[in-house]
């Protein structure tokens, strides 16, 4: 019954989007409100300066190697840079090391969409035995060894002691700030008003990104993106086959998901989404990811496949890959030559002119001793 | 159960006598026991894992690092390292004998039937392995000669609490052999010297150690406060405040932000009565496992004889002894009697991860 409607409606939405109303059965893209801000935890000046010192904080981190910046790095676009993020030393990681940037906008995180907020991202990230490898117990008792720390989690949370659960707040809120500025972005500069701003090739792209290529049906909203699950057939990463390292994690995330003994024994490839429904329907399926900032975040892809821009178009323009519930709104799309050269030069006007980039901050010292105690055990 | 009995008659005779002296009436030190090892195929694993760095979250120790054959089992220094960018606030004990404690660590929060739990503790705390044990299963499955090892005694994966015993079962196998105590309890009366025999003396009497230092590793496993002092490097570095305090933290230890001593039981048992109480240390090869007590601080057995001299430090439940020189001299040759042939295993090597082409075929 399920599977029927849902060919339907894909059908009744395929052809839609031969028709040219097809735009219009999605939400617009357009500029980026500003991010919505959790109750339980708004954000103030204060607590955002404290959050950008805690993710540079390599004391946050099993064995002080892995801050978040070690994944998350500015100047590679708040990823990483390789397909596959580095890991933890002596690991390594599964998956693609994806961008904060606009991270405050997605109400699921990971690839696969496993937690829903920010806060709940922090220590899955830090904690992770793959990613930062922090035992949380440790972790708060050093913050609480640097002065520094004590006196700013008071500031920021009335506590007497740093808590780890503030400081996975507080980062969420440093988080909440790395978002693409509209002024800063052709294709925003060109929906508030200013015609000029984008160029006769990407206004062809951008026709194609709402008709012929059928972008739009998933990558919609501001955030060109409608978080919703796809299988769409990227190519598996070969370290699941090739590299003893990746097949050591890639079991031990099965494992410790619970996946069924079958997929743990003789699985190859990532199946996303799966692995938290355990419904085969959602083999191969991942959380779409939003358009924004693309030109700083190569390589594509959960799994890093795609090395650019180009190759992602050309991908979608032979209509994905082979893979089990593959989304019917999948198809080889017959763009020409320069219709893909203007479809990537639209994607690169959600793209800010330049990239948002954060300067260190100035972290505190060494740990201090103690000092004495108000009542001590006796 | 005998064991029991006997303690319970110990006790009583110290009941009725009371006093330093008459409290060891009845108990004395006994020979290393017979010993049957475990599973030889067990044992051999259990030796290779023991020496293999995988076993941490990021490859810098393994258990080998902070437990050396080199070093008495031990890691020679006063206060362990434990993982990278920590440092621990007590002394590596020895794991010698570990077939014969009653409790494991120094606050005795184990039981001492159960090596394998000792071993999870160790592989998994944040402090010693930070290793989360899930993933160092799908480690040591990726390793083509452990496969085939485990195979030897199970059919089935290499998996979870199975991988603590086995290296439970080697630890096991550590024991004191040939010690020159042994020799002259098992009747050859010149296994021990003129000299050593009068420190036996000492110990059975007016030293009164084997009030609590008896049977065969020379402890009785249980709880006292001898007032040993602080090691003063536990509070001048944070890093070894830090991970007291945060055993104190994950210990549900009330007040524990305001702790700056060594509460040792306490934190386990909340009872204020076991402040400052630590297990009875053993006395087996103390020739290779300085410095000593729960913190290192003292680095030679002259040393701890001269601190139970004076009656133990704050707080002890011991009296002075008054030793003299002489006594003192011939107290520490006894207790090295008590120690054996270096107990040498070496590393063998860490064999490599391999590729899986299908499920355990690599």
């Amino acid at each position: 019954m399920k599977t029927a409607f849902r060919f339907t409606v894909a059908a009744s939405l395929l052809a839609l989007v031969c028709s040219a109303a097809a735009a219009d059965k999605f939400p617009k893209l357009g500029p980026l409100p500003p991010p919505p801000i959790p109750k339980d935890n708004p954000n103030t000046p204060e607590k955002v300066a404290l959050g950008k010192m805690l993710f540079w904080e390599s004391r946050l981190s099993g064995d002080n190697s892995m801050p978040c910046v070690s994944c998350h790095l500015p100047a590679l676009g708040w990823g990483d840079g390789g397909q596959i993020s580095r890991g933890y030393p002596g690991t390594k990681h599964w998956r693609n090391s994806q961008t904060v940037l606009n991270s405050a906008y997605y109400n699921k995180l990971f690839w696969e969409g496993s937690v829903t907020s920010l806060e709940g991202q922090a220590p899955s990230a830090a904690e992770g035995a793959v990613a930062g490898n922090g035992d949380p117990s440790v972790m708060e008792m050093r913050l609480r060894f640097i002065p520094e720390y004590v006196a700013e989690f008071k500031k920021v949370f009335g506590s007497e002691w740093p808590r780890m659960n503030d400081a996975y707040r507080a980062m969420a809120a440093y988080q909440r700030t790395l978002v693409s500025d509209a002024k800063k972005v052709p294709f925003d500069r060109y929906a508030m008003g200013d015609k000029k701003a984008l160029n006769a090739s990407q206004l062809k792209g951008m026709a194609l990104y709402n008709g012929k290529a059928g972008c739009i049906q998933c990558h919609n909203g501001p955030l060109a993106s409608d978080q919703q699950f796809y299988a769409t057939g990227v190519p598996a990463h070969p370290n699941f086959k090739s590299d003893p390292l990746g097949q050591v994690t890639y079991r031990w995330e099965l494992y410790q998901k619970g996946v069924p003994e079958q997929y743990y024994r003789s699985g190859t490839d990532d199946h996303g989404l799966f692995y938290i429904t355990k419904n085969p329907k959602d083999i191969g399926k991942w959380r779409v990811p939003s358009l924004r900032e693309l030109k700083y975040t190569a390589p594509y892809m959960h799994n890093g496949m795609l090395a650019t821009l180009d190759d992602v178009v050309e991908f979608y323009n032979q209509g994905g890959g082979a893979v089990q519930n593959k989304s019917p709104l999948i198809k080889p799309l017959g763009l020409t030559a320069s219709e893909k050269k203007d479809l990537v030069a639209f994607i690169e006007s959600l793209s800010m002119d330049e990239p948002l980039l954060h300067d260190d901050p100035k972290l505190p010292g060494d740990y201090q001793p103690l000092p004495a105690p108000l009542a001590a055990i006796k | 159960m005998q064991t029991l009995r006997k303690s319970i008659v110990a006790l009583s005779i110290a009941a009725v006598f009371g006093g330093a002296q008459a409290q060891g009436a009845g108990l004395d030190l006994a020979p290393m026991p017979e010993f049957k090892p475990g599973n030889a195929a067990m044992i051999e694993l259990g030796k290779f894992f023991f020496f293999d760095n995988r076993l941490s979250g990021d490859w810098g120790v393994s258990c080998a690092s902070c437990h050396s054959p080199e070093k008495g089992w031990g890691d020679g220094q006063a206060l362990s390292t434990g993982y990278p960018s920590m440092e621990y606030f007590r002394n590596a004990p020895t794991i010698l004998n570990s077939a014969h404690q009653k409790r494991y660590l120094w606050d005795g929060r184990l039981d001492g039937s159960d090596a394998g739990t000792l071993v999870r503790d160790m592989i998994t705390e944040t402090h010693t392995m930070n290793m989360d044990s899930r993933l160092m299963q799908e480690r040591l499955k990726q390793v083509p000669e452990y496969n085939a090892l485990w195979q030897k005694w199970r059919k089935d994966d290499i998996n979870g609490m199975r991988v603590y015993n086995v290296i439970g079962e080697f630890i096991k196998t550590i024991r004191t052999t040939n010690a020159p105590f042994d020799k002259f309890k098992q009747g050859d009366a010149n296994a021990l010297t003129a000299e050593q025999k009068q420190g036996y003396e000492v110990f059975k009497g007016k030293g009164g150690c084997v009030s609590c230092h008896n049977g065969p590793i020379g402890s009785d496993g249980n709880l006292h406060k001898t007032g040993v002092p602080e090691h003063p490097d536990v509070l001048k570095n944070p890093l070894r405040t830090i991970t007291m305090l945060r055993h104190y933290a994950t210990s549900g230890m009330p007040n524990y932000m305001n702790a700056r001593t060594d509460v040792g039981a306490y934190a386990i048992t909340k009872d204020k009565k076991d402040i400052g109480k630590f297990r009875t240390a053993q006395l087996r090869d103390l020739r290779y496992t300085a410095p000593y007590m729960h913190n290192g601080v003292f680095s030679t057995l002259d040393d701890v004889i001269n601190f139970y001299d004076k009656g133990g430090g704050e707080g002890s439940v011991l009296k002075p002894l008054a030793l003299s020189e002489v006594e003192k001299k011939s107290l520490k040759a006894f207790l090295l009697t008590l120690s054996g042939d270096p107990v040498i295993v070496k590393d063998p090597g860490q064999p490599d991860m391999q590729v899986w082409t299908a499920y355990g075929k690599n």
